[in-house]
C-alpha cells in the first residue's frame, strides 16, 4: 500500500505492506539510519523515535498505524552543523561510548524534556526505563539528561572539539 | 599520567550524538542481498544428509553455501600460536552445539532468506549431549569429540595447563588448617546492543571489501584468508566501528560465511544476526568450575594452594587454551603463595563455544580467590583486609609461573581502598610498602620463592 508520513519535517510517500515495521521503512526504504535494530522485539530501545511527540519503539509499530504521523529521529534534533542542548550534554558527560544505544536514548530523553521533565534522576530513570545500554552503566546518561533539564551550558572544547590541542602536552 | 583525571575528548562523541556514526548495518550498497544461516536444532547429532536443492531452486535465492564451498573448513582461531583447529566453519559430519551453522543462504530480502533456509533438508541422528563440565570425566560421559572431552594440546602435549611450584606436600603438612571452597561463575552473554553483523561487497577487480564489526580486524582478515586459501591482498577490511563488543566480537563469527555468499552470488551481502541468534549461539563468557584447597597457618599465612579448574570451552576450543593459561598464571590473585599445585582443563561440552570477555580467564579466578580469602579470614578469625595485606604481592615475590614482580600494586591499592571505604588498617599495614620483604614480613616459608626483579 502507499501511504504518507512526515519524517523530520519532510513529507515522504512509502510503498510497503501495512504490517511492515516503521523501523524497517525508516532504515531500509528511507535511509534514515539513526534508529537501530537492536532486538526488533521491543526489548532494548535502540529503535526509539518520536511519533507525534511520543517516544515509540519503531520495531513494533506497523507502518499502517502511523499513517499521517509526524516522525522525529536524531537526524532532526538540530539543524545541520548544530546540536541540541541535550546532544551537547551527552558529549560533555561522556554519555555515549559505542553509541549504538544513543539515538534511542536521545529521542526518549528529548520527549521527557519537552514535556517539562526535571533533573531528578529517579524521574529520568523512569522516563528512560526499558532502554538498554551495555557500555556506560547509565550514570553518565542520567547526568547528561539532568544537566540538560537544568539548562547547564558547556564548553565542549574539552570534550569534543579541539581534540589535538587538548592532547598536546598530555604525556601518553 | 597527565591524562588521569583530565577531561579528554572522545574523538567519536560528536558523530555518535548526531547520527553521523556509520555502523556496519548502516552501510548502504545498492543490490545488497540478505544472508541467513541454517543452524543446528540439536545440541549434539550426526549429520546423515544435507539437501540444498530446493533452496537453490527458489526464485530470488542467489547463493547457498555449506562445508563443500569452503577450501579449508576447519581452521583454528589461534593455529598461529600452536593451538590446532577443531572447529568447522560449517558442520560437516556432526553438529556439536545448538545453533551451529550448517548452511547459509543469500536472497533478495530477509523473509525470502528465512524461507530458503527452511527449504534446506538436513537429516540428523541425535546423540547424547554433555552439558555439565563436572560430568566430562565420567567413564560413561557422552563424547563431544572423538579424541575425548578435554583439550589435549598444552605444551609438551599435556592434556592440561599445570603449575607446580615449591613443595606442596610440605606446605599441607605444616598447615594449621586447610580451607576449601568451590566456585562456579556461570556463563554470561556479552549482549552488545549491535548484534553480530557483516557486509561484504565484491569489487570489479576481484577484491572483496568486508565491512566488519569485529574487535580484531587483522585477526579476522587472517581467518577469512585461511578458510578461503586466499592471499590477504584479495581482501579489504573496513572496521573500527563496533556497537559494543566486550570480547564477544573477536571470534570472526560472520566474516567468512558472508564472504563465501558474496563470492558465490557475485553480489553484495549483508548478514545481521537477530537478537535471538545472539543469545542462542553467539559465544559467551565461559562457565568455570574451580576447586581450591589452601594450606593456612593460624596467624594468616597462606603456605600453599591446590587448585583444580574446569573451563567450559563449549563445543570447540577457540581461544580457551589461552584463557586457561592466563587463568593459571593468575591463580594466586594479588597474593603470594609459595607452594602450588594447579591443574586447569579446557573441557568440551555441547554448549555454545565460549570466548573472551573483559579480563579473559582472570575475572573468574579473581572471583574465586577473593571469595576464598574471605573464607580463610572467617575460618581462622582474622580481619580479611589484614589477611590480604599480609600475603600481598611484594617486590621480588614471584608469580605462580615464577616471574618476579617488578611493580606489584596490591599494597597501595588495598591502602587506598581502605581509606576510601573508611576501613581502619593496623599500624603495620598502614606503613607497609611494596618494597622487598624483610623482618616480620619475610617468614621462613617465603624466602625460597623470592626472585630478582632485575630478571623480569
Ligand atoms: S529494536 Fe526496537 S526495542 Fe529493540
Ligand atoms: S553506549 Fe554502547 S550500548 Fe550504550
Amino acid at each position: 500500500m502507499s501511504l504518507n508520513i512526515t519524517v523530520n519535517g519532510a513529507s515522504r510517500t512509502v510503498n510497503a505492506e501495512p504490517l511492515t515495521p516503521l523501523l524497517h521503512v525508516l532504515r531500509e526504504e528511507l535511509d534514515v539510519l539513526s534508529p537501530k535494530a537492536g532486538c526488533q522485539n521491543g526489548g532494548c530501545g535502540t529503535c526509539t523515535v518520536l511519533v507525534d511527540g511520543e517516544p515509540r519503539r519503531s520495531c513494533l509499530l506497523p507502518i499502517a498505524a502511523v499513517e499521517g504521523a509526524e516522525i522525529r529521529t536524531v537526524e532532526g534534533l538540530a539543524p545541520p552543523g548544530q546540536l541540541s542542548p541535550l546532544q551537547e550534554a551527552w558529549i560533555h558527560h561522556y554519555a555515549a561510548q559505542c553509541g549504538f544505544c544513543t539515538g534511542g536514548f536521545l529521542m526518549a530523553a528529548t520527549a521527557y524534556l519537552e514535556n517539562g521533565g526535571s533533573d531528578d534522576h529517579t524521574e529520568i530513570a523512569k522516563a528512560l526505563g526499558g532502554h538498554v545500554c551495555r557500555c556506560t552503566g547509565y550514570v553518565k546518561i542520567l547526568d547528561a539528561v539532568s544537566a540538560a533539564a537544568r539548562g547547564d551550558s558547556f564548553d565542549l572544547t574539552t570534550t569534543a572539539a579541539g581534540l589535538h590541542t587538548t592532547l598536546k602536552g598530555v604525556d601518553q | 599520567m597527565k591524562a588521569v583525571g583530565a577531561r579528554l575528548p572522545r574523538y567519536d562523541a560528536h558523530e555518535h550524538v548526531s547520527a553521523g556514526t556509520r555502523y556496519v548495518d548502516d552501510v548502504r550498497i545498492p543490490g545488497t542481498l540478505w544472508a541467513k544461516a541454517l543452524r543446528s536444532p540439536h545440541d549434539h547429532a550426526e549429520i546423515v544428509s544435507i539437501d540444498t536443492s530446493a533452496a537453490e531452486a527458489m526464485e530470488g535465492v542467489h547463493a547457498v553455501v555449506t562445508y563443500k564451498d569452503v577450501h579449508k573448513n576447519v581452521h583454528g582461531h589461534i593455529e598461529g600460536l600452536g593451538v590446532p583447529g577443531d572447529e568447522p566453519l560449517f558442520a560437516e559430519t556432526h553438529v556439536r552445539y545448538k545453533g551451529q551453522p550448517v548452511a547459509a543462504v543469500a536472497a533478495d530480502n530477509e523473509a525470502l532468506a528465512i524461507r530458503a533456509t527452511e527449504a534446506i533438508q538436513v537429516t540428523y541422528k541425535e546423540l547424547p549431549s554433555l552439558l555439565d563440565v563436572r560430568k566430562a570425566f565420567d567413564g560413561d560421559a557422552p563424547q563431544v569429540h572423538h579424541w575425548g572431552n578435554w583439550y589435549p594440546h598444552f605444551e609438551g602435549e599435556m592434556d592440561r595447563r599445570q603449575i607446580r611450584k615449591g613443595d606442596i606436600d610440605q606446605a599441607f603438612e605444616q598447615a594449621d588448617v586447610i580451607v576449601q571452597g568451590v566456585y562456579r561463575p556461570a556463563a554470561i552473554e556479552h549482549i552488545p546492543m549491535e548484534t553480530q553483523v557483516c557486509q561484504v561487497v565484491p569489487e570489479a577487480g576481484g577484491r572483496f571489501v568486508v565491512y566488519s564489526a569485529t574487535q580484531a580486524m587483522y585477526f579476522s582478515m587472517g581467518v577469512v584468508a585461511a578458510h578461503l586459501n586466499w592471499p590477504l591482498n584479495k581482501l579489504k577490511f573496513v572496521g573500527g566501528t563496533t556497537g559494543g563488543g566486550f570480547g564477544g566480537k573477536v571470534d570472526s563469527a560472520t566474516e567468512t560465511i558472508t564472504t563465501l555468499l558474496a563470492i558465490k552470488s557475485h553480489r553484495p551481502v549483508r548478514w545481521r544476526w537477530t537478537r535471538m541468534e545472539e543469545f542462542l549461539c553467539s559465544s559467551t563468557r565461559a562457565p568455570w568450575h574451580m576447586e581450591i584447597a589452601d594450606a593456612v597457618t593460624k596467624d594468616g599465612w597462606i603456605l600453599g594452594r591446590k587448585m583444580l579448574t574446569l573451563h567450559d570451552a563449549g563445543a570447540f576450543a577457540r581461544f580457551s587454551p589461552y584463557g586457561v593459561t592466563k587463568h593459571a598464571f593468575h591463580h594466586t590473585g594479588a597474593y603470594t603463595i609459595p607452594n602450588l599445585e594447579f591443574n586447569g582443563y579446557v573441557v568440551y561440552t555441547n554448549r555454545v563455544p565460549t570466548t573472551a570477555m573483559r579480563g579473559f580467564g582472570v575475572t573468574s579466578v579473581s572471583f574465586a580467590t577473593e571469595t576464598h580469602i574471605e573464607r580463610i579470614a572467617q575460618t581462622i578469625g582474622m580481619d580479611p583486609v589484614e589477611l590480604r595485606m599480609k600475603n600481598a604481592t611484594r617486590l621480588g615475590d614471584t608469580s605462580p609461573n615464577g616471574i618476579p614482580y617488578v611493580d606489584p600494586s596490591t599494597v597501595p591499592v588495598i591502602q587506598a581502598i581502605s581509606d576510601a571505604a573508611g576501613v581502619e588498617l593496623s599500624a603495620h599495614s598502614r606503613t607497609m610498602t611494596s618494597a622487598m620483604r624483610s623482618g616480620e614480613d619475610l617468614p621462613e616459608h617465603l624466602v625460597a620463592q623470592m626472585g630478582n626483579p632485575e630478571d623480569h
